[in-house]
């Protein structure tokens, strides 16, 4: 299990890093002491690209990978829906809305989309070209078992 | 399923994290499906969410000792399986790389120096020099020389813990939640008008009302879960309608019927319209009004609570008794709220009369069921406990209270601002279940409980959130202790009011925290602390639902948790250390304990052994005390409101429920409060009856408009409200390290109406100075979006610690609940470079 | 009355005694287009943005609306005014379209969408004749700007690209079929798709029971 080492390897050096002396710690400020203010970054754009992302589990809803500026999502209408719905998608080959979105309160299916799930953006969102501020070292789940299938069979 | 040892999980969660953090690539091709169930087997768990006040519960999955993923809990009654965006990525903010996993202070040349550098100490070391600290200012200032500044995410425990640890152990009542800047508004407003706190109803009224008006709140970002049960409220039920005021639009108002942006500060001269109207129009429910309401005018011109020096408060009349208020007639009632027209109320607030009208009626309809919610637009407000106070007015006037869908309710924005911060007690001036500090029978019920001599909890209440860093700055306060929030982004008027605190150097700042923030930044120690489901805890929701979860993960590196924290510290000071002479004198049997024996080991809280534990889940804390803690606390904290209108159920129930609503009484919870049938406390036969005030009465109050502590003039031309967006929450020291949610909303930007951009020759996208009388800082202008603000208004959200918008804000509170004013100061735009 | 039109057809019959020919010739070609240019002047002022959001109908609605949508900033600076998506360009039908629009004085004049909500009210059927122009005319003024020739989709986002390609440029849709509601709010759509109705509710009849 070289692979295993070398992640190791990685691991303590990425300790060793903490063990240091630090003057600034405040990760999200990236060193911009309190009292001062850093680089005004430009408004981030919006990606478009179409590119589906990988999911981090199979619960979590999918991003948005296209813009959506201007989509009107409200008391008239949902702009969203006319391309997600089921009836939209043979035009518009996008992904139908999930069925779970036709459940009620009660795990009912409706004959449309449950009015709870009206506001598509309370849980999905585009995506900006903004950089990440800090690593996430969530580990998805395919790696867990890859390790665990491992440890099973005493591979390592 | 394979039952993993613990060395395996620890040396699981090392390889996996070390994948993460080295990047390796998801060999998704190379795979077939993985079918062995000892493998795809996960353990599903329920905790109640991270975020807001809403309270959903979640269903965690842990694998390997690592969270896996999160759901929407199908079973709980709150959310019913849906999450916001948020609660979707629950699971990963726990795993931020910039995790603090060891103690680190401030050293030069291995010395304590409050210049030095953050450097790595033991435990040991890190409470050697806080006791140190502690002690000498104990010595030499007393017990008000030390501060602690908790959270409405401490767990009910921790926040009980605290409470015992500052106002027994150390009897200073300098301990104040953040839960001040948030709830205390509406704290006051429930005092003052029905005597006891938190909502009559419960989010059962999203499904039964056939109106709801949001006063100064945006629900759709801010409780996005409630907000679609009124989604489907509304849609499904076609005569359903919905209003919305604010002084800028946002998500909320794409679903109103009527929209109502008004002048801040005016909602005052709404509520005394809808008031006037409910009288005029003969809409009073005089029955009720009768035998249920008592009248009052309250006292006027009662300041801003600024510093005592400032102009405005040397002119305020009633600034020193901002609470008081005198007994008045119904008639007198009807006379005070006369002039307040549609015409007058129209003029002030900029909403047209025709929308004014119809809310009005809606209101007065004795058929159309009605819920009032609000947030942060009416707590945080130099008014705000007035504004609670008239919004229970018009339900008062008609009676519209307390049955199903007839509910003013009052929304929170912790996870536990009301378990812990307002049940508990973790105000300067309460003890748990609404027991205040200043009235000698409470202090004496809670000296009882604790097993404590009478006189030990101080009586004069402490310093609130905002005086705190004043007492800070001003050398007052020398020991100061930060537990799970981020002040240093949070309290109003930074650069003069709490920098200057934090780095005052006769002072010694402690900050908990599981993430590097910038309170930490301003820091001399820093304490890594576990999160969330790292260890057992509670939380009580907006609803009055206390709701529990079990440890599901082991917190990362020397990481724990702020119970840990509290009563191991309590451990380094003997009784006498903290207790003088004569208290010790009096009673002799306390002498040569440690604090630690007196308040946790005290034959209650070490009640239960570690056997009551769990089987399939870790805890920590009990392990490392050797008893059940979480269960000695919740039982002794229980005992204050059982029988007294505030009673919780055993504390084995909550981990097998999905949470009950208090008061639970013969395992049965209440719905509705104060209303016969629904709530067991109101006596047969009184219909209603607010038993928290001694007659049994509610009080209307008689409240006028007076204007806003700082307001645009020709300097300063624009109003500045601040607030949150959806895919953060509040400070973002989580959010902001979950990639997803960075990426959706990377930057704070300063919301603008294009035609002021347009006349101040900026566009989207310029980089414009916000300046205040205080301080500034630079923003990007956007035009566009979610937050449309009227001409004359911007709106910062203030979730960005790359740009502190507390450096502008203004530390004006509520003379009465001392909740800062975040919606309302003047600012001018100016470009960058100007 | 009958007499009155006689005096003045006389009048205009007999031949002038004062003027000459060609002075009355060149006077009237040079009223002609004083008058004629007026016309069109005033036309052309009525035709400008200014002119358009200077009552506050459009102003505080449909103007306010079209502010953050690209038709009004953008990369590369074109935008569009009012007329040029509700004018036709094409003198005759610009006329045409002028008288019609004559009516919209009269509703300032009697305040009928003098308020948002009486606005609202009538946005639906506002909304409508637009959109039954622009299918009648094959959104023709959207393609005074966006010409099909012109339009380079490698340079558009996947997803334009192919749905242009599919039915745009196959005729099967013109361009007001997808992009309704991209330069002002949506009225309330109802039950109605934004792509259209898939059925017939009259054809369906023989199949369904009445609930």
């Amino acid at each position: 299990m070289i692979k295993i080492h070398a992640i190791a390897t990685a691991l303590v050096f990425a300790l060793a890093g903490a063990a240091f002396a630090q003057e600034s710690v405040a990760t999200l400020r990236a060193g911009t002491p309190l009292a001062e203010q850093g680089e005004l970054p430009q408004i981030a754009k919006r990606l478009n690209t179409d590119l589906r992302q990988v999911r981090n589990y199979p619960e979590q809803p999918p991003l948005i990978p296209h813009k959506i500026d201007g989509y009107q999502i409200d008391i008239n209408v949902n702009k969203c829906l006319q391309c997600h719905s089921r009836a939209a998608v043979g035009d518009s080959q996008a992904p139908m809305v999930s069925i779970t979105h036709f459940m009620n309160r009660d795990n009912q299916f409706l004959a449309s989309v449950t009015p709870r799930r009206y506001f598509c953006t309370q849980c999905h969102v585009p995506r900006s070209d903004a950089p990440d501020l800090v690593e996430n070292t969530f580990v998805d789940v395919d790696q867990v078992l890859e390790y665990m299938a491992g440890a099973k069979s005493g591979d390592n | 399923m394979t039952k993993l040892t613990r060395r395996d999980v620890i040396k699981a969660q090392a390889v996996a994290a070390a994948a993460a953090a080295a990047g390796l690539p998801l060999s998704a091709e190379a795979q077939n499906l993985v079918t062995d169930a000892s493998l795809t087997d996960l353990k599903w768990s329920k905790a109640p969410c991270r975020f807001c006040g809403t309270g959903c519960s979640i269903m965690v999955a842990t694998k390997a000792g690592r969270v896996v993923a999160t759901h929407g809990d199908a079973e709980s009654e709150v959310n019913r399986g849906l999450n916001c965006v948020k609660g979707y990525f629950l699971s990963k903010i726990m795993y931020g790389k910039d995790r603090l996993t060891q103690p680190l202070l401030r050293k030069t040349d291995g010395v304590y120096d409050k210049e030095g550098d953050f450097t790595p100490v033991s435990w040991d070391e890190a409470f050697d020099i806080m006791a140190k600290k502690w002690k000498a200012t104990l010595k030499e200032k007393g017990p008000t020389g030390i501060g602690m500044f908790g959270s409405g995410q401490w767990t009910v425990w921790e926040g009980y813990a605290a409470s015992k640890l500052m106002k027994a152990g150390f009897r200073s009542n300098n301990l104040d939640p953040n839960a001040r800047h948030c709830m205390a508004s509406a704290v006051g407003g429930f005092m003052r008008t029905f005597g006891i706190d938190e909502p009559m109803g419960c989010y059962d009224d999203f499904e039964h009302a056939d109106a709801f008006f949001l006063w100064g709140s945006n629900m759709a970002e801010m409780h996005p879960i409630l907000w679609t049960r009124i989604a489907d409220r509304k849609f499904s039920n076609p005569h359903v309608k919905v209003g919305v005021l604010s002084t800028y639009k946002h998500r909320s108002f794409d679903l109103a019927d009527i929209s109502m942006i008004f002048t801040p500060q005016t909602d005052l001269v709404m509520l005394n319209y809808i008031a006037n109207y409910i009288i005029e129009s003969g809409s009073v429910n005089q029955d009720f009004v009768s035998k249920h309401v008592n009248f009052r005018r309250g006292n006027q011109d009662i300041g801003y609570g600024l510093r005592p020096e400032h102009p405005l408060e040397q002119a305020a009349e009633n600034n020193d008794k901002a609470g008081g208020s005198t007994a008045m007639t119904f008639e007198e009632f009807a006379e005070f709220v006369k002039p307040y027209t549609v015409e007058y109320a129209s003029e002030m607030s900029g909403v047209p009369e025709n929308r004014l009208l119809e809310m009005a009626k809606m209101y007065a309809d004795p058929d159309i069921k009605i819920m009032s919610l609000w947030t942060m637009g009416v707590n945080q407000h130099t008014r705000g406990v007035w504004v609670n106070n008239m919004l229970y007015n018009v339900h008062l006037l008609t009676g519209k209270i307390s049955t199903p869908g007839n509910s003013p309710f009052s929304l929170t924005g912790q996870p536990s601002a009301c378990g812990t911060a307002r049940e508990v007690g973790t105000f300067s001036h309460r003890l748990p279940a609404d027991l205040v500090v200043a009235n000698p029978k409470h202090r004496a019920i809670a000296e009882k409980i604790w097993k404590l001599p009478a006189g030990t909890i101080p009586a004069k209440p402490g310093a609130h959130a905002v005086l705190q860093n004043r007492h800070l700055k001003d050398g007052k306060i020398n020991c100061y202790w930060v537990q799970v929030n981020n002040n240093m982004q949070a309290a109003p008027n930074m650069m003069e009011e709490t920098l200057p605190g934090y780095r005052n150097p006769d002072n010694f700042i402690v900050v908990s925290d599981a993430y590097p923030t910038v309170t930490c930044e301003a820091a001399d120690l820093i304490l890594p602390t576990a999160m969330w489901v790292e260890k057992e805890g509670a939380y009580g929701n907006a609803e009055r639902r206390t709701q529990f979860w079990h440890q599901l993960v082991d917190a990362p590196g020397e990481s724990k948790s702020d119970l840990w924290q509290l009563v191991e510290f309590s451990k380094r000071f003997k009784i006498e250390d903290v207790w003088d002479a004569e208290l010790l004198d009096a009673n002799p049997e306390y002498k040569g304990k440690t604090m630690y024996d007196v308040l946790y080991a005290n034959g209650q809280v070490d009640a239960y052994p570690l056997e009551q534990t769990a089987d399939d889940y870790e805890n920590h804390e009990a392990k490392d005390f050797g008893f059940y803690i979480q269960k000695g606390l919740f039982e002794e904290y229980a005992e204050f409101g059982r029988g007294h209108g505030h009673d919780l159920a055993d504390f084995d129930t909550y981990h097998e429920v999905r949470g009950l609503r208090w008061p639970v009484v013969d395992g049965k919870e209440t719905l509705w409060r104060f209303k016969e049938g629904s709530d067991p406390y109101v006596t047969p036969g009184s219909d209603f009856e607010f038993y928290g005030k001694p007659d049994g009465k509610a009080v209307i109050f008689a409240l006028p408009f007076e204007p806003a502590a700082e307001s645009p003039d020709e300097e300063y031309p624009f109003w500045l409200s601040t607030g949150r967006v959806l895919e953060h929450w509040h400070s973002g020291s989580m959010t902001q390290r979950v990639p997803e949610l960075h990426s959706a909303v990377p930057d704070a930007l300063c919301y603008m109406h294009p035609d002021d951009a347009k006349a101040k020759g900026l566009r989207r996208g310029s980089g414009v100075r916000v300046i205040s009388r205080r301080g500034e800082i630079n923003l990007r202008i956007e035009t566009r979006g979610r937050n449309k603000p009227p001409k004359g208004l911007v709106f910062v959200p203030w979730f960005d610690a790359a740009k502190l918008i507390n450096k502008v804000t203004l530390d004006a509170t509520d003379p009465i609940s001392k909740q800062t004013d975040y919606k309302k100061c003047a600012v001018k735009i100016v470009p960058m470079g100007a | 009355m009958l007499g009155f039109a006689k005096r003045i057809w006389s009048a205009i019959r007999r031949p002038s005694v004062h003027y000459s020919l060609g002075f009355l010739t060149m006077g009237g070609f040079v009223m002609g287009i004083i008058f004629w240019g007026g016309f069109n002047t005033a036309l052309e002022i009525t035709n400008t943005e200014a002119f358009c959001t200077s009552c506050h109908e459009m102003s505080d609605n449909v103007y306010e609306e079209l502010k953050p949508t690209i038709h009004y900033s953008n990369r590369s600076g074109v935008r569009a005014t009012c007329p040029d998506c509700h004018v036709p360009h094409e003198w005759t039908s610009k006329v045409a379209r002028k008288m019609q629009a004559s009516k919209e004085v009269w509703g300032t004049i009697f305040g009928t969408i003098n308020t948002r909500e009486k606005f609202l009210d009538h946005r639906l059927r506002l909304a409508q004749n637009e959109w039954t122009r622009l299918e009648a005319n094959n959104s023709l003024e959207c393609r005074n700007c966006h010409s099909e020739e012109s339009m380079d989709i490698t340079r558009q986002s996947t997803r334009a690209a192919e749905a242009h390609e599919r039915f745009l440029f196959t005729g099967e849709k013109t361009c007001i079929n997808c992009h309704k509601g991209i330069a002002h709010e949506l009225p309330n759509m109802g039950q109605a798709s934004l792509t259209g109705g898939h059925s017939s509710a009259q054809a369906l009849t023989k199949y369904l029971a009445p609930d």
